[in-house]
């Protein structure tokens, strides 16, 4: 199919592809690594450190790891000496395949066929004991020689906070020659944070203004039990009263630091629920503002929008032979697909219920919680009573570190398209013939027709505009957990609070009321645990509708009821 | 013979009362080869929808008369079950299946002694005023809040499912020593008497019938007072009734927390016959299921709850043995359509019907005038 | 405005002493989102006095009538009840207000719809309206008869039984006036009582409001001017929410003014254009 393969191209292009570069430097490790395991035991230890030298961690710790443990063997097929890797489990067939070390790939024979082996029958290659000893310094200290500087980095950190005399050689070493300014700044919080268990005493006082300087967080467990130490007297250090004095000054303000990350971290974290909030609220918001009355199947707006992302990502795995590719780029499409087909879920079920209910609000909420009931129990008989596994893309997988503090690529993508969504309906309401149509509908159904606008058509759009926004929320719902029936259920209630705190039918107020629910939810979380923090989170808000019965922007009506 | 409005309640609380107490009577007189025997399942299960018949009274009186849609009708029920549950709990005694002092499910948590607020239950009084009082309190406190702010219609609804989903969040954690999502089962007793006992069960159906009649008649008496008129005028118009110098706030107060008591009653009825009472019992969804058999009867009328109540959970019991998978359909379609086209409910019925003869005459003798015209 | 308030002052010194003041208003101000809906206002009802409250769409009639019963709160300014001063009605509630003996009488006509026309009567009687007191009122014999009298008064002797809310509009407003009269009420505020009735039906409303002056006090906010004509003796004008003119109708209908905001801009400028 010439299309599909067109779409496969321009999406690998666009995408980028495993960078062969990287390629080249495992290759060679694994040439060093099938060397060593074949040569005799005097040549072994030169090998070894020649492989730790490439600084390819996973290969070295690994295969290293595997060697010692005993899960390398000989395959010698008409005496070619072949070292294979068989993985160790005890639930595993005596026969199994294996993995070729210089290669990688599976071991196969001339014709390309899987060969599966029985470990009993093999030679299995065993380290010589000079070469064994150095295997634990060595998986330590491949990382520092990796060609990439971000392991260079993590490892010297890491190998600092082990406080070894040794390792601490191979970082001074290793900041003689190095380069680049990140890993510098990690060989010196790690030379600090050993230099507090074992340098001179100017090192000592000159590593505590180090951490204090770089907010390091990772010597705070060390500046701690040195702190301790001193204490309870168990070292031989004694401190006059300013080098004490610069010891605490340092915990403090490190500790203060910390508190401050973790305040920017829940803020963030919130500003994330509360963007999910936002977007699950919008819909109801608008549907409320227009019924006069919460929508109790907008839960289940949600669940079809999420059950949406799921069968989108199952046709995508079915029309593209690359389940990589399938993965990364179904999510494009599932975000315009959910709206759809929420919006025209939402259609349905205004046209066919809600437009003969305009008239008797209270009655439409029970109607809507009756069309819930049939939706859920609907789910379930197409899409089984278990949960629905919806894949992410890798690239919103990821994290990125500011400051030292975590930002998820899901939780900064879910801000930013609430941000697009809240802008987009702001727009919509406000600059749009449409939007004015909606918001004299919402206002005064009668007087609105009376000016000719078509409450009918206006109504219909606005309620499938609003349950299209459910569906994209189901759309994000579907990457942080798995999808169910109940998906919509567990929302609900939140967003029921969000829009009675933000006002009827007020994209401000709902936002607003969002995004204050959401922080204040993951402000409490740490102290409360997630159920007491919700329970005094609903408790904050049945007492703030004692001060502001209206929500934050109550509307106003002259009339006697 | 022609009777007043007043009269032809009283009659169908009578009627109903009569269905009532028949069966524990051919329960008891007639052989089990009889067609008209009411087995013992059959006399338990009964006692159990007369359950919900009280519950939908109380939830009647909020939103039929006063027209406050109340979504916290389950945790009222769920407390005054949980509060005559800790005695039942205490009274198993070392019969448990840990043999201790304590409630199987303490022991299980590595409890090593009763919690202080568990003590007192020992005292049957204790836990009959704290069924009464508990719901009481909470809709006492919590009405003052909502009521004084004006929180009503949908805001109403939502605030007191709020209240109801945080109790329920509360319950299912084991930390608040209630059981967590287990809550309390394995009845042995009460007031001395085998649970499993048929006599006791009997017994047990009795009261609750002679609870809902009160019930039935309460609502009744209620209705012939100034009270009940105001009560439904603060539902049609409470500005008019605020300005005619009722405090509404009080006279919503009075109602909400005798709704409370009511529903608190009748937990403690429904635990003993059922024997078992967990958090699943005060989710806000059980709430708006008590609103479906109100719906379904018929809001604002007496025995339109019980009606409703009855037949909404024998088609349950019917419906979830014979097609399991699609009793929520059919309860969603059941209650969708009762909104769209029985507004009055099953009582309303032969009125809907009469209304709609009565237009279809109508229309089916001016059809020959608009033929020709439409020709 | 300067100059009718001047006028008034003139021999005010004496006679503000010997009138009792029912209802005081003094420095009122109210607004909805930034918009003065009444600003400054200053009001005096004598005991006993029928005072009519005309004025333009917006001019705050229907607001000035919320402050008083307590259905939204002023910015500033005082209300008082009584010729003491002594109440302050600014920060009661609505029913606390009208137990003190001030009913109020809705636009839109406000009647219990589900309720007959005697029950809608008898939840209006002045007695205790404790939950408790209603809970276990029995009807008295009096309580009958004041019933009875109202409803001659009101002239619906005979629809007693009838379900308020199949009555027609013009019987809505009578069956409301007779609430407002079975409260017994020391201060009557009606707003537009003619609005929706007949020609005979509003005259007759003229002097059922004519009759009741005198052992009440009543503000009558009103739009048809023959109607204000029949029962007014004072007048007073509401203009963007403070007071335009007070006096007899023949006065207020002479005043250039008064002609110049009830008929806009549009009309001065013709005249200027004419001469």
């Amino acid at each position: 199919m010439p299309l599909r393969k067109t779409i496969c191209w321009v999406l690998l292009v666009l995408l980028g592809i495993a960078p062969y570069a990287a390629q080249a430097d495992e290759d060679a490790a694994r040439a060093i690594l099938t060397e060593a395991i074949l040569a005799s035991s005097n040549d072994q230890v030169a090998l070894v450190e020649e492989l730790a030298a490439t600084g390819e961690t996973e290969i070295v710790t690994n295969y290293l790891e595997a060697w010692k443990r005993g899960d390398i063997y000989i395959f010698d097929p008409e005496s070619k000496r072949i070292p294979i890797y068989v993985p160790e489990d005890e639930d595993a067939p005596a026969l199994r395949s294996a993995i070729v070390v210089e290669t990688g790939e599976v071991l196969v024979n001339e014709l390309g066929e899987p060969v599966t082996v029985d470990p009993e029958n093999l030679d299995q290659a065993r380290p010589a004991r000079k070469a064994r000893k150095l295997f634990s310094r060595l998986t330590d200290l491949v990382g520092l020689n990796s060609a990439n500087p971000d392991v260079r980095a993590e490892s010297a950190l890491k190998l600092g906070l082990k406080q070894n005399q040794d390792y601490l050689r191979d970082l001074l070493a290793l900041k003689e020659t190095e380069k680049d300014p990140a890993v510098l700044e990690a060989l010196e919080e790690g030379i600090a944070v050993s230099h507090l268990a074992h340098g001179s005493r100017e090192e000592l006082m000159a590593a505590i203004a180090t951490l204090e300087k770089m907010n390091s967080l990772a010597g705070l467990s060390a500046l701690g039990n040195l702190k301790a130490e001193l204490d309870e007297g168990q070292t031989e250090l004694e401190f006059n009263a300013d080098e004490r004095a610069a010891l605490d000054k340092t915990i403090e303000s490190i500790n203060s630091y910390l508190a401050k990350i973790d305040f920017i971290g829940t803020c963030f974290r919130g500003l994330s629920l509360g963007a999910v909030l936002v977007i699950v609220a919008l819909g109801l918001a608008i549907t409320f503002g227009l019924m006069g009355v919460i929508n109790m199947a907008h839960g289940e707006m949600i669940a079809v929008g999420a059950y949406s992302a799921f069968l989108s990502q199952q046709f995508f795995a079915s029309i593209i032979d690359s389940s990589k590719l399938a993965l990364e780029t179904y999510f494009l499409f599932a975000i315009p697909f959910s709206f759809v087909t929420a919006a025209l879920a939402g259609l349905i079920l205004e046209r066919s219920v809600i437009q003969f209910l305009y008239k008797r609000p209270l009655e439409s909420l029970l109607a809507t919680w009756g069309i819930s009931l049939i939706l859920q129990q609907g789910f379930r008989l197409v899409f089984g009573a278990a949960n629905r596994q919806v894949n992410s893309p890798s690239w919103l997988l990821g994290n990125i570190e500011i400051l030292d503090i975590t930002f998820g690529y899901n939780r900064i993508f879910v801000i930013f398209f609430a941000v697009i969504i809240v802008v987009g309906t702001w727009l919509l309401m406000t600059r749009t013939p449409l939007g004015l149509s909606i918001r004299a509908v919402m206002q005064d159904p009668e007087m609105a027709s009376a000016m000719g606008i078509r409450i009918d058509r206006t109504r219909m759009i606005t309620f499938a505009f609003g349950s299209g926004l459910a569906g994209l929320a189901g759309v994000f719902l579907s990457q942080i957990g798995s999808v169910g029936s109940n998906l919509g259920q567990s929302y609900i209630v939140d967003s029921f609070m969000v829009v009675v705190v933000g006002g009827v039918g007020n994209i401000l107020g709902t936002v607003l009321s969002a995004l204050g629910i959401g922080v204040t939810d993951q402000a409490l979380q740490p102290a409360l645990g997630p159920v007491m923090g919700r329970i005094t989170v609903l408790v904050i808000i049945i007492i703030f509708l004692q001060w502001k019965p209206g929500g934050l922007f109550p509307s106003r009506s002259r009339s006697l009821d | 013979m022609k009777f007043s409005e007043d009269q032809r309640r009283l009659i169908g609380i009578a009627l109903t009362a009569g269905v009532m107490f028949l069966l524990p009577a051919l329960n008891v007189t007639m052989t089990p080869e009889s067609f008209l025997h009411v087995s013992d399942f059959q006399l338990n299960l009964w006692g159990k929808y007369l359950c919900y018949a009280a519950l939908a009274i109380s939830l009647n009186m909020l939103w039929g008369y006063t027209g406050l849609l109340c979504l916290g009708q389950s945790l009222f029920f769920a407390l005054g079950g949980y509060a005559l549950g800790m005695h039942l709990m205490l009274m198993i005694g070392e019969e448990g299946a840990y043999k201790s002092e304590l409630p199987d499910f303490m022991v299980f948590m590595g409890y090593t002694e009763l919690p202080s607020h568990w003590v007192p239950f020992y005292s049957i009084w204790v836990a009959v005023a704290a069924v009464i009082l508990v719901p009481g309190i909470l809709a006492l406190v919590f009405g003052f809040l909502a009521f004084r702010a004006r929180i009503k219609g949908v805001y109403f609804a939502i605030i007191t499912q709020a209240l109801t989903y945080a109790a329920c969040l509360l319950f299912f954690r084991n930390e608040f020593t209630f059981g967590g999502n287990n809550g309390f089962t394995d009845f042995k007793t009460v007031l001395g008497h085998d649970v499993f006992d048929p006599g006791t069960q009997r017994g047990l159906y009795l009261l609750t019938a002679m609870y809902v009649t009160s019930c039935m008649l309460f609502n009744w008496w209620l209705l012939r007072t100034k009270f009940g008129r105001i009560q439904q005028a603060i539902r049609d118009s409470e500005n008019r009734v605020r300005f005619s110098g009722y405090s509404t706030t009080s006279y919503k107060l009075f109602i909400f927390v005798v709704s409370g008591i009511m529903a608190g009653i009748v937990g403690a009825l429904y635990i003993p016959q059922v024997g078992i009472i967990n958090p699943e019992e005060m989710r806000p969804s059980k709430s708006l299921e008590i609103v479906v058999w109100v719906a379904v009867g018929g809001r604002a009328t007496i025995v339109g709850p019980v009606i409703g109540a009855v037949f909404v959970n024998w088609l349950k019991s019917y419906t979830t043995y014979h097609y399991p998978d699609y009793w929520l359909i059919i309860l969603g379609a059941l209650f969708v359509f009762v909104v769209l086209f029985m507004p009055n409910g099953i009582v309303g019925l032969p009125a809907q019907l009469r209304e709609l003869w009565k237009k279809n005459q109508h229309r089916f003798k001016s059809m020959p005038k608009d033929e020709p015209a439409s020709a | 405005m300067t100059e009718v308030v001047i006028n008034e002052n003139d021999g005010a010194e004496e006679a503000h002493d010997k009138r009792e003041f029912i209802l005081t208003v003094e420095g009122l101000n109210k607004s909805f989102d930034g918009f003065k809906v009444i600003n400054d206002l200053n009001l005096y009802i004598d005991r006993g006095e029928l005072r009519t409250i005309i004025g333009p769409n917006g001019a705050g009639k229907s607001t000035f009538l919320d402050l008083i019963t307590g259905r939204t709160r002023p910015d500033s300014g005082t209300i008082e009840f009584g010729p003491d001063h002594s109440i302050k009605l600014d920060h009661m509630r609505e029913y606390e207000i009208n137990r003190l003996g001030i009913s109020r009488k809705f636009q839109t006509p406000s009647v219990y719809s589900h309720h007959s026309v005697y029950e809608n009567l008898m939840m209006s009687l002045n007695r205790d309206r404790g939950v408790f007191a209603t809970l276990f009122y029995r009807e008295s014999a009096a309580d009958k008869a004041r019933i009875h009298e109202i409803l001659e008064t009101i002239r619906m002797v005979d629809q007693g039984d009838r379900v308020a809310g199949s009555l027609s509009h013009g019987q809505k407003q009578w069956l409301e006036i007779g609430m407002l009269l079975a409260q017994d009420p020391k201060l009557l505020l009606v707003d537009e009582p003619a609005a929706g009735m007949t020609d005979e039906e509003t005259e007759r409303t003229g002097e059922l409001l004519l009759s009741l002056a005198g052992d009440h006090s009543l503000i009558v906010i009103e739009h048809d001017m023959d109607f204000v004509r029949q029962i007014a003796t004072t007048v007073t004008v509401l203009h963007q929410g403070s007071i335009l003119r007070e006096g007899t109708i023949d006065q207020i209908q002479a005043d250039q003014k008064v002609v110049e905001v009830y008929l806009g801009r549009q009309h001065s400028r013709d005249e200027e254009d004419a001469s």
